[in-house]
């Protein structure tokens, strides 16, 4: 991806060059480490200000490793992670430590995918919700009480709940307690790591609406990372596609779901049962399993599944290029392929 | 359309026309009690399975989708129980064809010969999460066997070799080395596969899946779907398909039930449920989810609040505080009855029929 020179920097939040994260494996009683699993190897992207990113692809391809990289929660293995902020500008956060990104975090949230593991059942929801206020020493205790009875109403909560527990919520409420917390302390960009995929599909709308309400009135940029296609086609306006810690595609949400230049992209698309009785396709066979990151395959890490593999595809890896206008895909036939999107 | 409409708890010929029915299950009751109170898992279910074709069960979580199948398997444990209702299964002789028997479930021993003669021979469950669902310290070949064994009374030797076949036809890679594997040695979609494979090395004649690929991939999904709808095919198996998600029902199923707290609310071919449904919450269900390809960015129309909670009582219907077309005065008073309203629609809504069901709890 080396032509963003099409792309005004101003505009940007976030620039990931080449980020990799590996994961030792150890073995034994004195945990010798035997190998690496490759969790994220060389993922490049940029996000938009205000943007959603969609960051798709199935579980072991390292989208959520991605994300909690470039929070830097995980501590990158290489590659450069660089954020906009807006007091201090364009700053690197592969390097920084403890004190620097204190800086920085306000700026950058997280919501998970589990609303039961990830909000402490011993603390309540004010504690919960206020927790970053604390730590960053923001406001009088008056201040914050204050602040987090705002939060839940912003998130369609009654602000009488906050002295209650986790425990006495449901699971689309949790969810929404989890928002509140990471919305506490204004930031720019919320990486929403799987934030409906624990949820009812009715409740699963509510939040996916309220996502989309708090990014207008915030002006939020979201990475969101997801499995469910229909909830990622539904609220990106750019997708990257993973497969085994790689991007294999990246573009506009409707150029990657109507017209993919990835192989992978098209047998994904095609393996999303179609909520419709009279449209009754069969899926692309893709044989085989997502390859392990510990032992990827030669060259493409797709190609042993790919039913458009050649030789060159056994041998070399294909860098993600640009093939089309801020179109992006690691296909060594992208523009030679005609290749069936979402029907 | 024209005929009156007629209750399904009085109806005696089948919900579905033309189809013969294997398991007609008629105003069943299984509740928990537990020490917070009395859970009505389901509530009064009635509904009708179609032999040899794949019927849907969907709706939220909570709603008593699970509840059914373990009801009709008799695998519903303490503090749980069937309160009162009917289950009767129909059985065939597989050489012939013809009917052989006609039995009530719900009068049966849950662990006495006859059920358990009839579980894992006649109807087989497939559960959502395979690993939890799998003993850990048998290897898969054990846990096949075991049924094998049980049931079509063969040596182990036989027993091997048919579930080296059974995990080759569900398409395992490798069978002659699964059967030697442990379920934690497999990846998930093996595992499904190998759950699946369980479920029917006795070639059981109705399949319960509840929700068997929710856990897995979208391509290990469709590799599993693809599997089951083959062998549906093949052995002309009746499947009842449990879950959430309204793609692999429109993709699956050729009947659905929709479930709302232990209800069924409506009953339809698939192409009624998605094209012509009846039911408000069957409407609003399709509604509040996003329509891979649609290429709109229409805002999503949830369903407002939340499914109340098992052990409240809530008086008139069910679904009448999120229903956006609940009639004051008559939805919050009388629970309406599971009607006919076509050939092969059944509806449980004042909207579209007045039958109130007399035997719902109204103190």
């Amino acid at each position: 991806m080396s032509n963003e020179m099409t792309i005004n920097r101003d505009e940007l939040l976030l620039e990931v060059k080449d980020l990799k994260k590996y994961f030792p494996i150890r073995r034994g009683l004195i945990r010798r480490s035997s190998g690496v699993v490759k969790a994220v190897d060389g993922v490049n992207l940029f996000v938009k200000k205000g943007e959603t990113l969609g960051l798709v692809g199935e579980s072991g391809c390292g989208k959520t490793t991605a994300g909690r990289t470039i929070l830097r929660l995980y501590t990158p293995t290489g590659g450069e992670i660089r954020f906009n902020d807006p007091k201090l500008g364009w700053v690197n956060l592969e390097k920084m430590d403890r004190e620097e990104l204190k800086k920085v975090r306000p700026n950058m949230q997280i919501i998970f995918q589990d609303p039961f593991s990830s909000l402490d059942p011993r603390m309540t929801v004010e504690r919960i919700v206020s927790e970053p206020l604390a730590i960053n020493n923001i406001g009088t205790p008056a201040e914050r009480h204050a602040r987090v009875a705002e939060l839940l109403r912003i998130v369609g909560m009654r602000p009488e709940y906050m002295s209650r527990y986790p425990h006495a919520f449901s699971g689309g409420q949790r969810q929404r307690i989890g928002i509140a917390r990471a919305l506490a302390l204004n930031p720019k960009l919320i990486i929403c790591d799987e934030p409906v995929s624990a949820l009812d599909v009715s409740i699963q709308a509510q939040v996916l609406n309220l996502l989309e309400d708090l990014q207008r009135d915030f002006e939020l940029t979201y990475i969101f990372v997801a499995h469910d296609l229909s909830v990622v086609e539904h609220i990106s306006d750019r997708v990257a596609v993973m497969y085994v810690g790689r991007l294999v595609e990246l573009a506009k949400t409707e150029e990657l779901y109507y017209s993919p230049k990835h192989p992978y992209t098209e047998a994904l698309m095609a393996a999303v049962p179609k909520p419709d009785p009279r449209r009754r396709d069969r899926p692309i066979k893709l044989p085989g399993e997502v390859a392990s990151p510990a032992n990827p395959p030669s060259g493409c890490y797709f190609h042993p599944r790919c039913r458009y593999a050649k030789e060159i595809c056994r041998t070399q890896t294909p860098p993600l290029l640009e093939v089309a206008p801020e179109h992006y895909s690691s296909c060594h036939f992208a523009n030679e392929l005609n290749l069936r999107g979402v029907l | 359309m024209n005929q009156t409409p007629e209750s399904v708890a009085e109806k005696t010929g089948a919900m579905f026309e033309g189809e013969d029915i294997i398991i007609r299950v008629r105003d069943l009751h299984t509740y928990f009690f537990t020490d917070l109170g009395i859970s009505r898992a389901l509530n009064g279910v009635n509904f009708d399975i179609p032999r040899g074709k794949v019927m849907g069960v969907v709706g939220e979580s909570g709603c008593g989708k699970s509840v059914t199948a373990l009801s009709i398997m008799r695998m519903v444990t303490k503090p749980g129980r069937i309160v009162k209702g009917q289950i009767t299964f129909y059985r065939q002789d597989r050489a012939t064809g013809k009917q052989v028997e006609e039995i009530d479930l719900t009068s049966l021993d849950p662990n006495g010969p006859k059920m358990r003669s009839l579980r894992g021979a006649e109807m087989a469950i497939i559960f959502q999460e395979p690993m939890t669902s799998l003993n850990p310290s048998y290897t898969i070949g054990d846990q096949i066997m075991e049924g094998i064994i049980l049931h079509q009374k063969v040596d182990a030797a036989e027993a091997e070799r048919r579930a080296i076949d059974i995990l080759d036809r569900v398409g395992m890679a490798n069978p002659k080395l699964v059967v030697k594997r442990y379920p934690h040695e497999l990846s998930g979609g093996m595992r499904q596969r190998a759950m699946i494979s369980l479920a029917l090395s006795c070639n059981p004649s109705v399949l319960f899946a509840d929700e068997p690929t929710t856990a897995l991939d979208v391509t290990t999904e469709a590799q599993i779907l693809d599997l089951m709808r083959e062998l549906q095919a093949q052995i002309n198996q009746t499947i009842v398909f449990i879950t959430h998600n309204l793609g692999v029902v429109a993709q699956m199923c050729d009947y659905v039930s929709v479930m709302y707290l232990g209800r069924v609310v409506e009953q339809a071919t698939v192409d009624d449920i998605f094209y012509n449904p009846k039911h408000p919450y069957t409407s609003s269900l399709l509604r509040s989810i996003p329509h891979i390809g649609s290429r709109t960015k229409e805002r999503l129309q949830p369903i407002r609040g939340v499914v109340p909670d098992p052990y409240s009582k809530i008086k008139g219907c069910p679904f009448h505080p999120r229903c956006d077309k609940a009639m004051r005065g008559i939805c919050d008073v009388k629970v309406p009855g599971l009607t006919m309203i076509g050939k092969n629609h059944s509806v449980r809504c004042f909207l579209h029929s007045d039958v109130v069901e007399e035997t719902a709890n109204v103190q």
